[in-house]
């Protein structure tokens, strides 16, 4: 059995880059949802009053999570990641007080949501991260150039879309994100750990392709500023095209369905993060 | 929330009947309650009908994807055959304009929806598509892909009429003309070059369904007509990305590839694995103007 690392296998280097890809490319044509400046979004969050949600409470059980236990605290102790917790999101004001464990803490209303968000896309990062490296060692058995290159391609999505998270958090004047969600993160570990072979991979991603598209659902529909919903919304529907693939690399329906394989009309909320 | 049977092809009412259920059940998990949808009328204010500058957007965006589609079907091979097609009748009176932001932009997604399930049930009469001899994969995703549409369509309109606006059962003016042509040519093409015709029209169509309601999650008020929204948005979106991916295979000369096999996965080309999901943000360009297909 292989001991999963939970450093994301993404430096610190790379985050900041892409974060300022991503500030850049908010005036970038080929990127409608983030075309707006910056400032527009902070404009939003401040006409949009603040609230004190559910989710905020979910931050704050995480945090017990990172205070008591388990994963997260391996992830945040492994040497690459806590030092990039506390360096991280280097645009960040210095006379703010930086968010403990990697960004993730602290924050209420949109703000949370964003954090959840990075945290989210992080995680699928690690795991396809985990899988390319995992395969590449020979560990899954023989390895189809289709799956090399899903996996590639859809791993270069999630850290564009954690960027484009941590871009709005960056704007406001919070820490970048640089963990992986603290609550999945045990759950995918030990899933991870069970892995052998290509399928089971296919099988454990198709899992957070799902969670991440029906995260972004429920969130499009409670979000406040107008950017946050619309960087939601377009990263929505790209999670759920990496699910389709995936339903057809494990030869079933190509599409959103129920447990028993019957598609679905409407796209389920049931493994959202809350 | 049953669409319309006439608008479903009599081998697919059985088909309809059992996803029927499967709807409710995803309604359910969605958390959509359309009954919570407030049942007083939205005021419409006035100038919230379709104004100049929204009509001159509406014939620019129609232009615009008329041009668009005619270049796909082009490379497709399938333009400039003549010969009738049977969604001729069904288009010939299309949906225009008028009420609530809510409204107009509900009516116009089930006026989408509407183009799609006729644009699906028309392909599902080809032989290549919905024949004895058709892709047994394709003929599927045609079917449930209908139904789906047609299920979509239900949503919109029962979310509409909670709004207490009026049900939209025309098609999307501004793709009329496009998907006449286009079925025009599919009648005279050969098998593979009319397969690829259906698939490079329904691509079109899927993308601007899906681009559409990803515009209107960020501009819809009412919160149950954005949870409708955006439980479809996705659901278009992996229509657009198998239609890609079976788009690739057959250009590829490989349609024995599209198949549901878990073995078949070690015989796709490298470029299978990403050909579905070209962008890493769903684009918008391509959303259809809020009140193109509202009900006037």
């Amino acid at each position: 059995m292989r001991a999963p690392r939970f450093n994301l296998p993404v430096s610190e280097e790379e985050i900041a880059r892409r974060t300022t890809e991503l500030d850049e490319l908010h005036h970038d044509v080929a990127m409608p949802s983030l075309r707006t400046s910056l400032e527009e979004w902070t404009d939003d969050l401040r006409s949009a009053s603040m609230r004190t949600t559910d989710r905020r409470s979910f931050l704050l059980g995480a945090g017990g999570v990172l205070a008591g236990g388990a994963a997260l605290v391996a992830i945040s102790t492994t040497p690459g990641l806590a030092a990039a917790a506390g360096r991280a999101g280097s645009g960040a004001s210095s006379s703010n007080p930086p968010n403990a464990r990697g960004g993730i803490r602290g924050l209420s209303g949109d703000l949370a949501v964003a954090a959840l968000a990075a945290s989210l896309e992080n995680l699928a990062v690690y795991a396809y991260s985990a899988g390319i490296s995992a395969a590449s060692a020979g560990k899954l058995g023989p390895v189809p150039p289709a799956v090399v290159t899903f996996a590639t391609t859809a791993k270069s999505q999630h850290m564009d879309h954690a960027a484009a998270w941590n871009a709005l958090l960056t704007a406001s004047k919070k820490k970048a994100v640089t963990v992986t969600e603290p609550v999945l993160t045990p759950t995918v570990q030990k899933a991870f750990a069970k892995v052998t072979d290509i399928a089971g991979l296919a099988e454990l991603a198709l899992t957070l392709e799902n969670t991440a598209a029906q995260t972004y659902q429920v969130e499009s529909t409670r979000l406040h500023a107008k950017r946050a919903i619309a960087t939601a919304a377009t990263i929505q529907p790209v999670e759920m095209q990496h699910a389709a693939i995936l339903y057809f690399v494990l030869g079933k329906y190509p599409g959103t369905q129920d447990s028993s394989g019957s598609p679905l009309a409407f796209n389920p909320t049931s493994l959202a993060v809350s | 929330m049953s669409p319309d049977p006439g608008d479903l092809p009599g081998d697919l009412a059985p088909l309809f009947e059992a996803s029927a259920d499967l709807q409710s059940d995803a309604i359910r998990a969605t958390g959509v309650s359309l009954a919570e949808l407030p049942e007083a009328p939205q005021r419409v204010a006035p100038g919230e009908g379709a104004s100049d500058d929204e009509l001159a957007e509406n014939r620019a965006f129609a232009l615009e994807h008329r041009r668009s589609l005619e270049r796909s079907l082009s490379r497709a091979g399938i333009l400039g055959v003549a010969g009738g097609g049977a969604l001729v009748t069904l288009l010939a009176s299309a949906a225009s304009a008028s009420s609530s932001a809510d409204v107009q932009m509900l009516q116009t997604a089930a006026s989408i929806e509407t183009l799609a399930v006729g644009t699906y049930g028309t392909a599902l009469t080809l032989p290549y598509i919905g024949g004895a001899s058709a892709n047994g994969v394709v003929k599927k995703f045609c079917q449930v892909t209908m139904a789906q549409h047609a299920q979509h369509r239900a949503a919109f309109n029962s979310a509409v009429r909670r709004l207490g606006g009026k049900e939209q059962t025309k098609p999307d003016p501004a793709f009329v003309p496009v998907v006449n042509k286009a079925v025009s040519g599919l009648s005279g093409a050969t098998a593979s070059a009319g397969m690829l015709g259906v698939i490079a029209l329904a691509l079109e169509l899927e993308n601007v369904a899906a681009e559409t309601y990803v515009n209107d999650v960020s501009n819809l008020k009412n919160a149950n007509a954005k949870r409708v929204t955006a439980s479809i948005m996705g659901v278009e979106a992996q229509h657009a990305a198998v239609l890609r991916a079976v788009q690739a295979l057959l250009q590829a000369n490989a349609p024995q590839l599209v198949t549901l096999s878990a073995s078949n996965v070690a015989s796709l080309p490298s470029a299978a694995g990403s050909v579905g999901f070209p962008d890493a943000f769903y684009p918008t360009s391509a959303a259809a103007p809020r009140a193109q297909g509202a009900v006037k």
